[in-house]
């Protein structure tokens, strides 16, 4: 059986092969593990790995299956389910006016047909007492405003549509 | 003393005052907002009365509701813990006139320490250090301007009204000056209720070192030694220690000396914690005084063997103060993790969410002041702390090695925390070394990015995870119902 999980840019590809009740091999790159695994609860799933044990704690979350070794946390995407929802999901972020988190709509600082410069302040919003301006993700035109002051919003809504300025990528650099 | 207590506070902090409360024989009133009807606090309170939306300005800092509150449960005393409604003096004004006793300083005090330009005029007069800052009230863009200039680039903003990083900027130039102010005012107003905001020089490489002191009626003050709290993010203290690994013993002294002397010039009483900066040559300067119970007490707690909230309480009731500056001595060494639901990959920015799954760590040396519960839902309302993980060892390096081993059995699954992100701060060689200056995340910890060492077992996870049937899948419904009803169940076939 193939998994192929990407975690932030880097993909783990995980060849297994089941040998028995609860146990397999794992083979991901040219390292092979065994491995013993018992479910203990839900989220809770003991390994043993080329006989060294440990506890793993898991969950699926909408982004990805969520896992807790040893403190350290991994949300593992899986590559074939990811592929289907490509579109829209929060690596285009930094292209767009978009709240990290839910939140709310304290200060428009820009008004339709303004021009702005990227990285220039165009909404302030609010989340737990915390206030974040978001920043022209590059030159442009201010096109359409879609929200209002006082709006909950949350992330991957766009805030405020920009039009890139046309031939930035041609201006010159020097 | 009091029977019964109104905590107007949520998640640890309310927590954590209950529980002396319960120890020292006092019922307990907790007070809640909408999205806080089963949070933990609510929960676990002898009573629980409900004071409105989850917006903080119509629930948390409602003073009309909890002093309601207090009366339909007979409360004589209110506990505001720290944030919200603990550094505002209208409020312990109002509770006196109701002939409720305010669980911390005098309303006067509060007003006139909370002031952060009445706080420094104090200070100078009582012969206590202070860093060179802003002198006059300012409160529009010009005059902003003008208070810059006097105070000199880089510069700190911060909400004259609180702290805990709320409505605090760093301001490097002329050009970012206005909009930053803005900024703050706002977010002062919306965690403080004022939108007042202060200046002062910002010291580079400096320490953040506070002194815990404690103050009776009767004029009695003693400090509890130090904090040191240099490690921040945000401006948010997120690690803590004592005793803190910059100072000599002399210098102990000096700063325990000149913070019983900043609580004396204020009148204080209770317990309150004065902050210094310490710069790289030792020389240290008067911050702010916090009046109210810190964060980070726990440490205190821990090196000292003393309950500071029992103290606050006894004070509170008019009692003398029952320890002398002779009779203390801290012991060991104590570090804090603050655990908050935020993701250290974006810039920390606040994780909100349900926990799905909570286990807290335990063992010798090792306190967790935890708010938060399995099914819990982390509002978007309010500080994102989940818990604050203490330890407590003989050393600074079995400290530092304790926290380590309790970060890594600390599992919590739905919101993202800064506990990988902890581990590797507490791992590190400047932390070894104790380099902690304000300055510390920044330059050691930018980038920071999960290791990748561990990828692997975390796929292994995963496909074990896939391959394990669930409990609730593998058995009929009664089976499955059985199989939660007990650890013997649950662990199916594991021989104990």
């Amino acid at each position: 059986m193939e998994y192929q999980f990407k975690n932030n840019e880097e993909t783990l590809s995980l060849a297994v092969e089941t040998d028995g009740p609860e146990r397999f091999c794992a083979t991901i790159g040219d390292r092979r593990r065994e491995v013993v695994y018992r479910r203990i609860s839900d989220h809770k799933i003991h390994l043993t790995v080329d006989g060294r044990q440990m506890m793993a704690f898991v969950a699926d979350t909408p982004e990805g299956k969520a896992v807790i070794i040893q403190g350290r946390a991994w949300l593992l995407e899986d590559v074939a389910a990811a592929r289907t929802r490509r579109r829209g999901t929060r690596r285009d972020g930094p292209k767009q006016v978009s709240p990290p988190m839910p939140a709310v709509v304290t200060k428009l600082l820009v008004a339709e047909g303004d021009r702005v410069e990227k990285g220039q302040g165009v909404v302030v919003v609010s989340a737990m007492k915390m206030d974040t301006t978001l920043a022209a993700p590059f030159d442009g035109m201010v096109t359409r405003i879609n929200v209002a002051e006082g709006d909950k919003v949350t992330p991957q809504q766009v805030l405020v549509d920009i039009a890139p300025t046309e031939n930035e990528e041609s201006a010159p650099a020097a | 003393m009091f029977k019964k207590i109104l905590v107007a506070n949520r998640g640890e902090i309310a927590l954590r005052i209950m529980r002396t409360c319960r120890e020292m024989g006092i019922a307990t009133v907790a007070v809640y907002s909408e999205v806080d009807e089963r949070a933990l606090h609510a929960l676990e309170a002898d009573e629980a009365v409900p004071i409105g939306p989850a917006e903080p300005a119509a629930s948390y800092l409602n003073i009309d509701r909890i002093i309601a509150a207090a009366r339909d449960t007979g409360a004589e005393a209110i506990h505001s813990g720290y944030g919200f409604l603990a550094e505002n003096a209208v409020f312990a004004e109002r509770c006196q006139a109701e002939g409720i006793v305010f669980i911390g300083p005098p309303a006067r005090v509060i007003r006139d320490l909370g002031d952060k330009v009445v706080a420094r005029r104090i200070m100078q007069k009582g012969g206590v250090p202070v860093i060179p800052g802003m002198t006059e009230e300012a409160g529009d863009p010009g005059a902003w301007s003008a208070q810059a200039e006097a105070v000199g680039y880089p510069l700190l903003i911060k909400a004259a009204a609180g702290g805990g990083g709320k409505g605090m900027r760093i301001v490097e130039k002329a050009g970012d000056l206005v909009q930053a102010c803005q900024e703050a005012s706002r977010e002062a107003a919306a965690a403080f209720g004022s939108g007042a905001i202060y200046m002062e020089k910002f010291l580079a490489r400096s320490r953040h070192v506070e002194v815990q002191i404690l103050a009776d009626t009767r004029g009695n003050v003693i400090h509890l030694f130090e904090r040191e709290c240099s490690i921040q993010r945000r401006h948010q203290k997120i690690i803590e220690e004592t005793p803190s690994p910059a100072l000599t013993p002399a210098l102990r002294a000096a700063m325990g000396e000149a913070a019983v002397t900043a609580a004396r010039a204020a009148g204080y009483v209770n317990a309150g914690t004065v902050e210094f900066i310490l710069d790289p040559e030792g020389r240290f300067y008067f911050l702010e005084v916090n009046t109210r119970l810190q964060v980070e007490h726990p440490i205190t707690e821990m090196t000292t063997g003393v309950d500071l909230v029992r103290h606050q309480i006894e004070i509170a009731a008019g009692r003398p103060l029952t320890l002398s500056q002779a009779d203390l001595a801290a012991r060991g060494h104590a570090i804090e993790c603050r655990i908050y639901a935020e993701d250290p990959e974006q810039n920390f920015f606040p994780s909100p969410g349900k926990i799905v799954f909570l286990q807290e760590p335990s063992g010798p040396g090792v306190r967790n002041d935890c708010g938060v519960c399995s099914g819990f839902e982390v509002p978007v309302e309010y500080d994102p702390i989940l818990s604050k993980l203490v330890v407590h060892a003989e050393t600074r390096d079995q400290a530092i090695g304790r926290m380590i081993r309790a970060l890594e059995s600390y599992a919590v699954l739905g919101v993202k925390t800064s506990i990988g992100f902890l581990i590797d701060v507490l791992a590190s060689r400047p932390f070894a070394d104790g380099e902690t200056t304000t300055d510390f995340i920044p330059t050691h910890f930018a980038d920071w990015k999960p290791g990748a060492d561990r990828g692997d077992l975390a796929a292994i996870a995963a496909a074990a995870d896939a391959l394990a049937p669930r409990a609730r899948a593998a058995f009929n419904g009664a089976a499955a119902e059985a199989a939660h009803s007990g650890p013997f169940q649950t662990l199916g076939h594991w021989r104990l």
